[in-house]
């Protein structure tokens, strides 16, 4: 019953492809954004190097291009600080990021203006002068970012876990932003009517709808989901013995509310797998569910819980209850982890995303590390450049410099940062 | 007022401003007259002058067909094809639970009514093809099953998620043409 356009595309991302692509930014101009009031830099199509001391900008930075590339900012729940502060005094707030970029034609420029209205920031883009949409946005412009704050990806809260798979995921499969807007949407309204059922009891059917097209988005997320966390881990069983000495293995885990190993065990998010031997079990099932299988059994869960969903007046399961974990010798690094293990983690995960890219769509992501090299000893450090590729463009920003090789300095082009000013230093 | 910004706003009062003092009486009479001469039609729902409507009480157009839309901006819509030439209902509004509005908040039991009392052989669902359109086209046809009545839907070819008041109406003619049993 319902009213889609002609079947739905298949995703853009083929696995094989014959040329790689290779993307370079080439400029960013910043109007109002976060502490500048105004910039404009050249990028070299290798490395380039952003030296500056604590809060002069260089975050800032590296989240634009971060957010040309995503729509997205890195930093949850702050979206409104991206209009420079002193823009706000203006009667209509606005940033604007602006991107040359070259090595394809399908983009050439990307602008994306935010602006500040009573109850949204509003998102204005354009794609070689033309007005796009988000989603047409999405995945053009490939980006990985390491910073600091990543240790919160394995320390913090399911949401923040949440968003990272998501974000990830859409950067090599656009019609999972779909998915993810839709099913937002759906999950509102039905929240809506499960309060509403609750407080004045009427005909349960009405939910059918919102069920079926909840099931339809939902289970292409959790199918998309557990197709990447799958990828992921099998990339990260090469990727972190290698920051550990070869000391752990880890495993990653979707837990979902969902019983995906289809028995009736829906009790099962709440244990976690201690037997190592067979870390698959923390997947059992999950390698072989196709977004129909995930359908079937979420499918029948909604009928099961109804009363209790209703009793409750909030959607109890779905994707957007789901989390992912770290298992290190069946032991839950989000929870027991040390800050050390976590942070390791965190960098082998963001070089799974990386080659997870690479394998997915055929192209080198820009690589942006945010002050990443002053916190690794020099085993890992080596072990993060080894994972450049020569023909990838890399964006790093540092306190200091005396933490880099002079061969890979000499490779740089230099920039230094001061109170969101920029100046060259490279001879 | 939906479409007037505070430009325009400004711009009608200075205009108002200039006018004579019996042009404004003669505006403000026709606004005051607005409630007394608007009615809704006690067949269709329509917002009209008469009731029963124009359309309600015209002998030539096809009383088995009913086509179903949310607001009276559609009917236009759709009379504007001059491809269709039954019968509304106008429901008033679309299911949206996030801004309160149920099944009952809609003129969906008025439909019941008048298809038991006049009953037509195909009702077509013409809410908007988006999220709140299509859960209410589901409800009514939910409903509509016991009565036995054909029961269609818009084709493709609207956009997801467009309104109905904004398509051109060689897209629009399409859909109905097109329109499929649900
Ligand atoms: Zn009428």
């Amino acid at each position: 019953m319902t009213l889609r356009v002609g079947p739905r595309p298949l995703p853009l991302s083929p696995n094989i492809h014959a040329h790689k692509k290779i993307m370079h930014l080439t400029h960013l101009s910043l109007t109002n954004f976060r502490n500048y009031a105004r910039l404009d830099l050249d990028f070299s199509n290798s490395i380039t190097l952003l030296q500056g001391d604590n809060a002069q900008g260089k975050t800032n930075l590296l989240e634009a291009v971060y957010y040309l590339a995503t729509a997205n900012s890195p930093r949850a729940h702050t979206h409104r600080e991206l209009i420079n502060w002193l823009a706000n005094e203006d009667q209509m707030p606005f940033a604007r990021l602006e991107a040359k970029v070259e090595g394809t034609d399908a983009l050439r420029e990307v602008n994306i203006v935010l602006l500040k209205t009573a109850d949204r920031l509003q998102k204005e883009i354009k794609i070689n002068g033309v007005k796009r949409r988000v989603r047409d946005l999405i995945g053009q412009l490939k980006a990985v970012l390491f910073m600091p704050e990543d240790i919160d990806l394995i320390a913090g809260s399911p949401e923040a876990r949440r968003r990272y798979l998501d974000t990830a995921i859409c950067q090599i499969d656009r019609r999972y932003y779909q998915s993810l807007q839709e099913y937002s949407r759906v999950l509102t309204q039905r929240n809506s009517l499960l309060r509403r059922l609750r407080e004045h009891p009427a005909d349960p059917h009405q939910l059918d709808f919102w069920d079926q097209r909840l099931v339809e988005e939902g289970s292409r997320l959790i199918a998309g989901r557990l197709e990447t966390v799958m990828e992921l881990d099998r990339l990260l069983q090469d990727i972190h013995p290698r920051l550990t000495g070869g000391e752990e293995r880890l495993r990653l885990l979707y837990r979902s509310r969902l019983p995906l190993e289809g028995k009736d065990r829906p009790e099962v998010y709440n244990q976690l797998p201690l037997d190592v031997s067979s870390p698959a079990g923390a997947m059992i099932g999950t390698d072989a569910l196709s977004s129909l299988d995930v359908k079937a059994i979420f499918q029948q869960q909604l009928k099961v819980r109804q009363k209790e969903e209703i009793e409750r007046g909030m959607t109890l399961m779905g994707p957007h209850r789901d989390d992912l974990r770290f298992l290190v010798g069946g032991v839950d690094m989000c929870t027991y982890g040390s800050r050390g293990q976590q942070r390791t983690i965190a960098i082998s995960l963001k070089l799974a995303e990386m080659e997870l890219i690479r394998s997915q769509t055929g192209e080198e992501p820009i690589l942006l590390l945010d002050d990443v090299m002053s916190e690794l000893d020099e085993e890992r450090r080596q072990c993060l450049m080894d994972a450049i590729n020569k023909e990838q463009q890399v964006i790093i920003t540092a306190t200091r410099l005396d933490c880099f090789a002079p061969s890979f300095l000499d490779q740089a082009t230099v920039w230094a940062i001061r109170g969101g000013r920029i100046e060259n230093l490279s001879p | 007022m939906p479409g007037i910004g505070p430009k325009t706003a400004s711009r009608l009062t200075f205009y108002l401003l200039r006018s004579s003092r019996e042009q404004v009486q003669a505006l403000a009479d026709a606004i005051g007259q607005l409630h007394n001469k608007v009615v809704t039609c006690s067949m269709c729902f329509n917002i009209a002058e008469t009731s029963p409507c124009a359309i309600c009480g015209d002998a030539q157009r096809d009383g088995s067909l009913i086509c179903v839309v949310e607001e009276p901006l559609d009917v236009l819509a759709i009379e504007r094809t001059r491809a269709y030439d039954g019968l509304y209902h106008v429901l008033h509004g679309a299911i949206s639970p996030l801004e309160g509005v149920g099944p009952e908040d809609l003129k969906i039991a008025e439909l019941m009514q008048r298809l038991r009392r006049h009953p037509a052989e195909e009702v077509i669902l013409a809410t908007n093809p988006n999220l709140e359109g299509e859960s209410t086209a589901m409800y009514v046809s939910q409903q509509l099953a016991p009565l036995g009545v054909r029961v269609t839907r818009l084709a493709h070819g609207l956009p997801m998620g467009a309104d109905l008041e904004y398509a051109d109406e060689v897209t629009l003619t399409r859909a109905l043409e097109g329109r499929r049993e649900m």
